[in-house]
């Protein structure tokens, strides 16, 4: 869910209309996007996006106003006392529940943004911001603003063999090539020895290479089957749910293609 | 200034069909399918499929120009299947397939919040 439609009232800030609307359109909502639909086409008119629909969309409003403050001291100079609402943050934005959502969000709290600090705008004195928003339903492939996701990496999972058993003073040397907790130095047979002990840890530099002696002996590798997934999410749904959705959005994909493989050629070319 | 609108890589237009199939006419039992308004992130997985099956002798895709949102996909088997019946099978494969990982994900999941409880 983000802002899509921003209805500007007043905005005598010095950050432009079309600015402060990307703005808002990229704060992230904490709002569950599965509990909304999408909004249906052909509702794009002015008049009729005035009328939201409780299912579809999230409305709010912001309006703010810098005044001078009164109360601060006569030579003090940090402007933030000596005015009033002199930042906009995501904070200053406020839910206007429509139909039926203050029933179904009032367990969660309400709506509002994942962040409540984050810088909107930079007001003077005098200056004032009057805007209502409507939050809608999109996929991140439409605009980066509705992806819930902040960072996806893999990476296959480090394989580091020792073509000979490295023992005393190499073995201390072969640890601190390595990321802490890689390589472990054990007493075997009373020699202190290198074992690999926990790969995942490794970072694949290449301080290995820098010994002469250790780089014919070690053998770094990947393994091929073997990845790790690193998902980070904006805010509005935790990682591990957006893992099982993204299973479901391929397995939609899969399912739209046989469903229409088999409408319209039933098996028989 | 030129961009095309962003939707358009995955909104089928009117009059537009998902999938359409051509019979190769060069060799038998082979079919050439024509993927509108999606990438490689499904003809991959496809063709990836396809390939682990023992009737398909050859499947490959191509995206003919990456400003169209399309893909084609050529499947050609032995005689004992066809490849609208392989390409059904690989799907459905990948379907059963993505249940299993959620299902996995979602064991371990669970034991990962066990264990933190203990």
């Amino acid at each position: 869910m983000a802002a899509e439609k921003i209805f500007l009232y007043n905005n005598t800030s010095l950050v432009q209309d079309e600015v402060l609307a990307h703005r808002l359109g990229l704060i992230p909502i904490r709002a569950d996007p599965r509990l909304f639909e999408y909004r249906p086409e052909g509702q794009d008119r002015p008049e009729v996006e005035q009328n939201a629909n409780s299912g579809d969309t999230i409305e709010f409003a912001l309006k703010i106003k810098c005044k001078r403050n009164p109360k601060a001291a006569k030579d003090c100079t940090d402007p933030d006392e000596l005015y009033i609402n002199r930042n906009v943050y995501s904070k200053h934005l406020k839910w206007l529940p429509i139909g039926e959502q203050p029933k179904l969000f009032e367990k969660h709290g309400g709506i509002r943004p994942v962040h409540e600090d984050i810088l909107i705008a930079k007001l003077g004195v005098g200056q004032e911001i009057e805007l209502k928003m409507h939050c809608v339903k999109g996929v991140g492939k439409d605009h980066a603003k509705w992806s819930p996701v902040a960072t996806a990496t893999y990476r296959m999972l480090p394989e580091i063999t020792l073509l000979r058993p490295i023992m005393g003073e190499q073995a201390h040397r072969l640890q601190k090539c390595f990321a802490p907790g890689v390589i472990e130095v054990v007493e075997e047979n009373g020699e202190p020895t290198a074992k690999v002990v926990n790969p995942r840890l490794d970072t694949a530099n290449r301080e290995i290479f820098r010994h002469d002696d250790l780089k014919e002996i070690v053998k770094m590798g990947r393994v091929r089957n073997h990845f790790l997934f690193s998902v980070e999410s904006t805010g509005c749904l935790p990682p591990q749910e957006l893992v099982t959705e993204a299973l479901l959005v391929l397995k939609n994909k899969c399912r739209v293609l046989i469903r229409e493989i088999e409408e319209n050629w039933l098996k028989s070319s | 200034m030129n961009a095309p609108a962003t939707f358009e890589s995955f909104y089928l237009f009117d009059g537009e069909k998902k999938i359409t199939i051509e019979k190769d006419t060069k060799v038998q039992n082979a079919a050439i399918f024509t993927v509108n308004k999606e990438d490689h992130t499904l003809a991959n997985m496809l063709r990836a499929q396809l390939l682990k099956d023992p009737n398909v002798i050859f499947a490959g895709y191509k995206i003919p120009h990456p400003l169209e949102h399309k893909f084609i996909l050529r499947v050609q088997t032995t005689p004992e299947s066809n490849p609208s019946e392989a390409l059904s099978n690989a799907i459905t494969d990948l379907i059963s397939e993505m249940s299993l990982l959620e299902e996995r994900f979602k064991d371990a999941l669970k034991e990962k919040q066990e264990s933190a409880f203990d």
